[in-house]
């Protein structure tokens, strides 16, 4: 979190450009995520991915070297660059030695990233870039605000202003004529260019082949009509084999664009030959007579290096994680800083690139993990930015305030709790009659700009449960781990748990010893506290050895299940407590289906409600059924709504660190709620419950939040008998 | 058999003509000729680009097309005529003959069903050339030549190689699926960008060019 990054933000958010392009693709956008495993088993498609890169990064060195033989004997010649500057070096050689005046380009990222065009520019050579958006934008003068679609908020009267001012002629802002033009004008820089660069998609070792995808043909005027033909290939392109590179093609079309292939793909091994023709005219074909193969490193091999990290390099370039990333839908990808956007961008930058502007950019990932569950190469892009994050603090450090709030209150439980309480009193003259806290005084203002937060409560979940620290016996055990938003805010929510659960024979307890989950600490890569805080937690959940532990908040649920036993898997026996504690962890709605799985249907109310699904519910967790079976079996319609599965926009830190950005997130699914005209929704976290309401409340609407706990407890709230009696 | 191959065919039919190519079948050789004919008269083509196709030779496509006025220049090195122009001044001509093409002639190696793909394979580069300069393209497909997946296309590029020796890849195969696009320019999504205006494919039915 930085005063220029929220800066950045705020710019972003009141970009008109930015909001209209984003409206006009939303469509797209969500037409591309439906076709993309459209008739195709997609799931099966990107575990074929992950084992390609996986095993090619592998075996990168040996690859290289392949790769190198087979390209020189096909022709070409090839310059291995360390670095940018050194592959930009080498291009400017070949120009010089070949007497280069005038040079096209297609699209390449690698080239963005180690500004090749402007090095080519600055010593005097002309470089068009030849892809549509990427020639926008160059005359534009801006960054990409998209991978691919990369001049998408550059409006048709701004196209027209640049295109009339390149091609000499006074433009109509209309698409014909504009494309028209386009046409003509790039076609004489093509005519007039003595070299061209083209990046790679995909470079195979066994036949020295670089693979180039495009649908615009732009591609293969720049490698086909210069006498000169310059490739800029990352050195994580390689793979092995033809077959290979088929397995990335069958998903990187549909992931980019929602089409089965893209119109063109290159394959090119050498420069072009004469078939057999007369002597005189010589062995060269009619396409370049030179093919230069620059294989540039640029921070590829240590990457490769680190565990943590190396999967960065098995990223295809597709574009499918921005397109659904709720941040980059808000900011679009000039935020990012440099050329890699969204979060595998930010990983790639802090290691390719510059890992100080990545410290500013590993903050805004809300870790919804919408990325992770489309990226075709399987990547974990949520838990790199989780591990960048750490990273980040171990060089850094903290600042004093996270320090003390980490490291000496929260690892804490009793001066963590404390704390909290302590912060019950302050509060009471900004509570408006209904309870809420509408208006906090600076500096915590910001906080509730954008949504109206509930007060701390002042009898916790913990004090009112003090009589339900132990299970008597029944036929379930179930330990209830309420999470910090329940225990301190929502304690009737608690109660609603506890109730419902003893209506299905099950006897809840509340384990006094738990504590913070510690997630606020793992994601900021605190990982010493999270770590501390873990083994607390355990230790009190597995005393009684319960049979389920139920949770209300599908974040600490994600925690306790999928991160204690990688945060503990260093130790064997901590490692194994945390897998046994893993293993009974349940949400609220799964359990209740699990404990009565022959429960019949109750009779319809007529109550139309909708579901909202936590995103550390169904991506985290995989959890997405059961909540709604639940809701219909008591006897509740449910009417979907559009993006259900969309972050709600609190994204743990979010809310408090860049409270603009998450509003924006927030507004678009309220937008979404609104729509379907019920007058209630129903999600099963309490984070979510938070930030649903306080938006809603913040428009006014009467619009019901509750957690499916609170819906089902109804009006009959009607206690179990205490334990330990 | 015969079965496979018209599934084959309506498949690639129907996945090439979604991504924006017009498709069509000819199952003699003169067919070939007047489709590719009428062509030329719907786009007023004059001018015509052709590089190496058997099926074309088979089916005198060249002498077809001049005998009804259309100048046509087949594009491989070794077609062109001997005399005292250097390799500069013979590809400089070629150049502008592709640059000028109304219409642009080549034969796929392979056809792909799965996604109506056309595999155009060359080592020249002429080949590309026309498939990406004139003002529309046609490209010939034998249908022996049409297989059913990606794979099976890569199978038959690689013809044994690596393991047998000699074998290699052309030095280019281009993978052309429908009609080239762009979404770049405000207001217009699927928008023809570079290449030409409108890409044709002739299957060629079993029989022609001695198949």
């Amino acid at each position: 979190m930085s005063k220029a990054m929220e800066k950045r933000i705020h710019a972003a958010l009141h970009d008109k450009r930015i909001h209209d392009a984003f409206q006009t693709w939303e469509p797209i956008l969500k037409f591309i995520s439906m076709a993309a495993g459209m008739g195709i088993d997609y799931e099966a498609a990107r575990g074929k991915i992950h084992a390609v890169k996986e095993r090619c990064i592998n075996e990168l060195p040996q690859l290289v070297e392949q790769f190198k033989r087979a390209a020189v004997e096909a022709g070409a010649q090839i310059y291995e660059a360390k670095t940018g500057q050194d592959a930009n070096d080498y291009i400017l050689k070949v120009a010089r030695d070949n007497g280069v005046k005038s040079i096209v380009k297609s699209t390449s990222s690698l080239a963005r990233e180690i500004g090749c065009r402007e090095a080519l520019e600055k010593v005097g050579l002309e470089v068009t870039e030849t892809d549509v958006g990427d020639w926008i934008i160059q005359l534009a003068n801006e960054k990409p605000m998209h991978m691919t679609a990369t001049s998408c908020h550059i409006t048709i009267e701004q196209v027209t202003e640049l295109l009339s001012s390149a091609s000499g002629e006074k433009l109509q802002p209309e698409p014909q004529c504009l494309l028209d033009a386009t046409r003509k004008t790039l076609r004489k820089a093509f005519i007039r260019a003595d070299m061209g660069i083209s990046g790679a998609n995909i470079a195979v070792a066994e036949s020295g082949t670089i693979v180039i995808l495009t649908n615009e043909g732009n591609e293969c005027m720049v490698t086909t009509m210069p006498r000169l033909h310059v490739a800029l290939v990352g050195i994580e392109k390689l793979v092995s084999t033809l077959e290979d590179a088929t397995v990335i093609l069958r998903l990187l079309s549909r992931a980019n664009m929602g089409m089965k292939l893209p119109v063109y793909i290159s394959h090119i091994s050498g420069p072009s030959i004469a078939d057999s023709s007369p002597a005189a005219l010589g062995t060269t074909g009619q396409g370049p007579a030179e093919l230069h193969i620059v294989l540039v490193d640029s921070g590829r091999s240590s990457l490769r290096q680190s565990a943590e990290f190396r999967e960065a390099l098995y990223c295809i370039k597709c574009g499918a994680c921005i397109n659904v990333c709720p941040v980059f839908r808000s900011l679009g990808g000039q935020t990012y800083g440099h050329i890699y956007q969204g979060g595998i961008g930010t990983v790639l930058t802090a290691f390719l690139n510059d890992f100080e502007i990545a410290s500013d950019l590993a903050s805004l990932c809300m870790g919804c993990k919408a990325c992770t569950a489309v990226c075709p190469a399987g990547i974990d892009i949520p838990g790199m930015i989780t591990r960048l994050r750490a990273k980040i603090v171990a060089e850094k450090g903290l600042s004093w305030t996270k320090k003390m709030a980490y490291r000496s209150i929260l690892c804490n439980p009793g001066r963590f709790d404390n704390a909290v309480r302590a912060a019950a009193f302050p509060q009471r003259p900004f509570l408006d009659n209904d309870g809420m806290l509408r208006r906090l005084p600076p500096p915590f203002a910001s906080l509730t700009n954008t949504i109206s937060l509930p007060p701390i409560a002042y009898r916790t979940l913990h004090d009112r449960l003090e009589d339900f620290a132990k299970p008597r016996e029944a036929k379930a055990k179930v330990a209830f781990y309420a999470g910090c938003v329940c225990n301190y805010v929502y304690p009737e929510l608690g109660m609603d748990v506890i109730n419902i659960l003893g209506r299905y024979d099950a006897q809840p307890y509340f384990p006094p010893g738990q504590t913070c989950c510690g997630a606020p600490a793992f994601y900021e890569g605190v990982t010493d506290t999270a770590v501390s805080l873990a083994k607390k937690n355990i230790a009190a959940l597995e005393v009684e050895n319960p049979d389920y532990i139920v949770t209300v908040c599908p974040g600490c649920a994600a925690m306790l299940q999928k991160e204690y036993p990688r945060l503990l898997g260093n130790d064997l026996g901590w490692k194994q407590r945390a897998g046994k504690v893993a293993g009974k962890i349940r949400d609220f709605s799964q359990l209740v289906m699990e404990l009565s799985p022959s429960a019949g249907k109750k009779a319809a109310r007529n109550v139309k409600l909708t579901y909202h699904d936590p995103c550390h519910l169904r991506r985290g967790l995989g959890i997405y059924r059961e909540p709604r079976q639940l809701l219909e079996r008591e006897g509740y319609e449910i009417v979907e709504m559009e993006d259900s599965d969309v972050c709600c926009g609190f994204g743990g830190k979010t809310v408090l660190e860049y409270p603009e950005l998450s509003d924006s997130v927030l507004q678009r699914k309220l937008d979404k709620i609104i729509a379907t005209g019920v007058d209630t929704v129903v999600t099963n976290c309490t984070a979510c419950v938070l930030q649903l309401r306080g938006g809603l409340d913040k428009r006014k609407s009467l619009i019901k939040v509750m957690h499916s706990a609170e819906l089902m407890a109804g009006e009959n709230k009607q206690l179990p008998p205490k334990t330990g009696d | 058999m015969a079965t496979a191959i018209s599934d084959l065919m309506e498949q690639f039919q129907n996945e090439a003509g979604q991504a924006g190519a017009i498709v069509q079948n000819a199952s003699a050789e003169s067919e070939v000729t007047a489709l590719v004919l009428k062509l030329a008269r719907e786009h007023m083509a004059k001018h015509a680009v052709m590089s190496g196709s058997p099926l074309a030779n088979a089916c005198r496509l060249k002498e077809g097309l001049m005998e009804a006025g259309i100048e046509v220049i087949e594009t491989a090195l070794k077609k062109q005529p001997a005399g005292p122009d250097d390799a500069k001044a013979v590809t400089d001509k070629l150049k502008r003959k592709y640059l000028e093409a109304d219409m642009g002639i080549c034969e796929a190696s392979v056809g792909i069903a799965e996604t109506g793909t056309l595999v155009i394979t060359g080592n020249e580069g002429d080949e590309r050339l026309v498939t990406i300069l004139p003002r529309i393209h046609i490209t010939l497909l034998n249908v022996d030549n049409l297989v059913a997946t990606m794979e099976d296309a890569m199978a038959r590029l690689k013809s044994g190689f690596p393991a047998v020796p000699g074998r290699r890849l052309p030095r280019y195969v281009t993978y052309l699926t429908g009609r080239n696009t762009t979404g770049d320019i405000p207001g217009a999504l699927t928008a023809r960008a570079q290449g030409p205006e409108q890409e044709y494919v002739v299957i060629c039915s079993k029989g022609i060019g001695g198949g």
